[in-house]
């Protein structure tokens, strides 16, 4: 009697059950032998905003392979989120390994994620190529999956130092993190090299989402620095530089490629006016290369290209190119192999890795808020060349 | 630290503290009337912080305002931000409380119900108002007014404490000089007796909430125009109200003025001497040290006994 229950109620959950994974699948570009890019990033949670600047770069560039029809081949696009935090990141990847279509992964897009996702990825072999994980270290760890597409910290924190040394007769500088990794990552680097070119440096945190910043901006202010960096995200650094304004400091005011969004502009009003931002990345809507690009991304999504989305769009085509020479039952180990020695001129840069996976050539892009816009300035070894 | 710096930090924390005493006023009346940890309060405070926003975006301030425009733009945002509060708190008591105690459900099952209620209602402001943060708009030039001992006293800073000063005098005299404020602490006392006595207890409670919704309310308003707001924005502030709270003696108005005030002050020296990595460390250092010698806080009563 029981048994027949258990049978009744069983077999119509089993079979929705295989028909649901069967639509899943579908979804997912099933069929034998899909072949899907997958993306990993905050697409929910507090930073949104450059998770999805990458995420309709790495679509943008699926869409027009798919429609160039050089591929004999469909490519699908898989978003895993991971709200840019390092607990959830490992859940985020282990839904991009399960699915067996996938064959490489754009991202992750934030240094936590990637810290605690790398293992995972480096176990099934897939590559992830992310356009914007810039935390030194993580490229010291024997990921064997991580190639990191952009400059990291060390070199964003040497051009801060550079252009303070070179540009400007700062003789202190107050550096405030956000106690997130990638914010003592950046800050670390820029203590070390502002200290090793005889700039005084002094220390502070400030976790983000701090209810009020008035009392560590005051304590910028009584500081008596003539410098000040802010290592975090726009997030944070938006209140915190409308706090800096009402507190009096009248320094010269810095910050990283996390604060580099417009989202920056919107939260801290006025009181961004002024700022510089170094970035490891160009602006697509200043430079000629990347002008065509911004135009599609804007007929596209509405809004114009963000931090990192033609770096992810460049990223994003140089998997597509490896895929293109390797077919489409390419393994995933056999596919990262081929990227890691790859060489792709992609809009932004030519992407080539050196046996840690960082990228062989590194640049850092200065801008400025002026005027309500963050203006590109130029390279910065080209800045303080001069 | 010199000695002007202590002023600079000490007038920070009196306008930090203020707003804490605020919310802590929401925790403590809750408290006193159904000895209940209203966890969902801080998501009151959140909605009141997108009232004022929702209604100043909606008119879109000019870009330099007069005088007379500012302060209707002032009025308009924290009538919003307290109205929106209101509405909240009133429909948590209806949606999530009121069930629960017609069944009479036990203390456990409240405390559960509050903090689902308050993952349900940051997260319902995550999908409608979507997850990046938003300034509030422009409604003056945060110019700085007058010094007190060397410390700058902005505008903003003047409002919040203005404001917080208003909210917590017109709630004292309604809780000890209005017959709302007697059925409070009769229901605080006993509730039984109360409602023996004709006193509506439902009504009440209704009104507990909703008073505890509009202080909260305004001071979202508050929060956001001092930094900006966001969906999860009540979180750190709601648990640093609820400590106050505790602090000052649970289910006592004063108490929860005075709670607020202190942490407010302490987290702000902390900051001050040794940096924002120390900010909670240092208040609720005195946290534990208040509740080790005075385990029912500094004033220690209840809403009933007070008067």
């Amino acid at each position: 009697m029981v048994r027949t229950k258990i049978a009744r109620i069983g077999i119509p959950v089993v079979a929705g059950a295989l028909l649901l994974t069967a639509c899943g699948g579908d979804d997912s570009g099933d069929g034998g032998g899909g072949v899907t890019i997958g993306y990993q990033g905050p697409l929910s949670g507090d930073n949104v905003q450059l998770g999805v600047n990458m995420e309709y770069g790495v679509k943008l560039a699926i869409k027009e392979a798919n429609a160039s029809g050089d591929l004999d081949f469909k490519i699908k696009y898989k978003a895993v989120d991971d709200q840019g935090l390092p607990e959830k990141a490992t859940a985020a990847a282990q839904k991009a390994i399960d699915d067996q279509d996938v064959k490489a992964v754009v991202g992750p897009a934030f240094s936590g994620p990637t810290d605690s996702a790398s293992p995972l990825y480096t176990q099934a072999g897939m590559a992830t190529v992310s356009p914007s994980a810039t935390r030194p270290d993580l490229t010291e760890k024997g990921y064997k999956s991580l190639l990191r597409a952009v400059p990291n910290d060390a070199s964003q924190g040497a051009g801060m130092a550079a252009y303070f040394d070179k540009k400007t007769d700062a003789k202190k500088v107050m550096i405030v993190d956000d106690k997130t990794d990638y914010g003592v990552g950046l800050a670390d680097v820029a203590e070390k090299e502002l200290k090793a070119v005889g700039i005084e440096v002094t220390r502070t945190s400030a976790q983000q989402k701090t209810p009020d910043y008035s009392a560590t901006a005051k304590k910028v202010a009584n500081s008596k620095a003539d410098g000040l960096i802010y290592a975090g995200y726009y997030q944070d650094a938006g209140p915190f530089a409308k706090k800096i304004k009402e507190a009096g400091f009248d320094g010269i005011m810095m910050s990283d490629d996390g604060t580099k969004d417009d989202q920056f502009l919107k939260l801290a009003g006025k009181s961004a006016e002024g700022w510089y931002l170094t970035c490891p990345c160009t602006d697509p809507n200043v430079d000629a290369k990347t002008k065509k690009f911004a135009a599609d991304y804007k007929k596209e999504y509405k809004e114009a290209p963000g931090t990192y989305s033609a770096e992810s769009y460049d990223v994003t085509n140089m998997i597509i190119e490896e895929l293109k020479k390797a077919g489409p039952d390419v393994e995933r180990q056999a596919l990262a192999d081929a990227l890691a020695k790859a060489e792709y001129k992609g809009l932004t840069k030519t992407f080539s890795f050196d046996d840690k996976g960082n990228l062989k050539k590194q640049a850092i892009f200065l801008y400025q808020v002026k005027s309500g816009k963050i203006e590109y300035q130029g390279s910065i070894e080209e800045l303080t060349a001069s | 630290m010199s000695l002007s710096e202590f002023w600079d930090f000490l007038v920070l924390g009196v306008v930090l503290g203020s707003l804490y005493a605020v919310i802590a006023i929401g925790y403590t009346l809750v408290y006193g009337v159904l000895q209940l940890l209203n966890f969902a309060h801080s998501e009151v405070f959140m909605f009141g912080g997108y009232g004022g926003l929702i209604a100043l975006t909606a008119w879109s301030p000019v870009t330099s305002p007069s005088g007379f425009q500012s302060v209707a733009y002032v009025a308009v945002g924290m009538c919003a931000g307290a109205a929106l509060g209101g509405i909240a708190a009133y429909g948590l008591e209806k949606v999530a409380y009121r069930p629960l105690r017609r069944r009479h459900a036990p203390r456990l099952v409240f405390l559960i119900t509050a903090i689902g209620a308050s993952f349900f209602l940051y997260n319902l402001a995550g999908k409608l108002f979507g997850r990046n943060a938003a300034p509030m708009p422009t409604m003056y030039e945060n110019k700085k007014l007058f010094s007190v001992f060397g410390a700058d006293i902005n505008i903003t800073q003047l409002l919040i404490l203005i404001s917080a000063v208003v909210m917590m005098i017109g709630l004292d005299y309604v809780v000890n000089r209005t017959k709302l404020g007697s059925g409070i602490r009769a229901v605080a006392q006993d509730p039984e007796v109360a409602s023996l006595m004709g006193v509506d207890i439902d009504k009440v409670v209704s009104r507990t909430f909703v008073i505890g919704g509009l202080l909260g309310g305004a001071a979202g308003f508050l929060f956001g125009t001092n930094q900006q707001v966001f969906y999860t924005m009540g979180f750190l502030p709601g648990i640093t109200a609820f400590a106050a709270a505790v602090l000052g003696g649970i289910g006592n108005v004063r108490g929860a003025m005075v709670g607020g005030m202190l942490l407010g002050i302490v987290e702000n020296l902390t900051v001050g001497f040794w940096g924002d990595g120390w900010r909670y460390v240092g208040a609720f250092a005195v946290l534990v040290l208040v509740l080790m010698f005075r385990p029912t806080g500094i004033l220690g009563e209840r809403v009933g006994r007070t008067a």
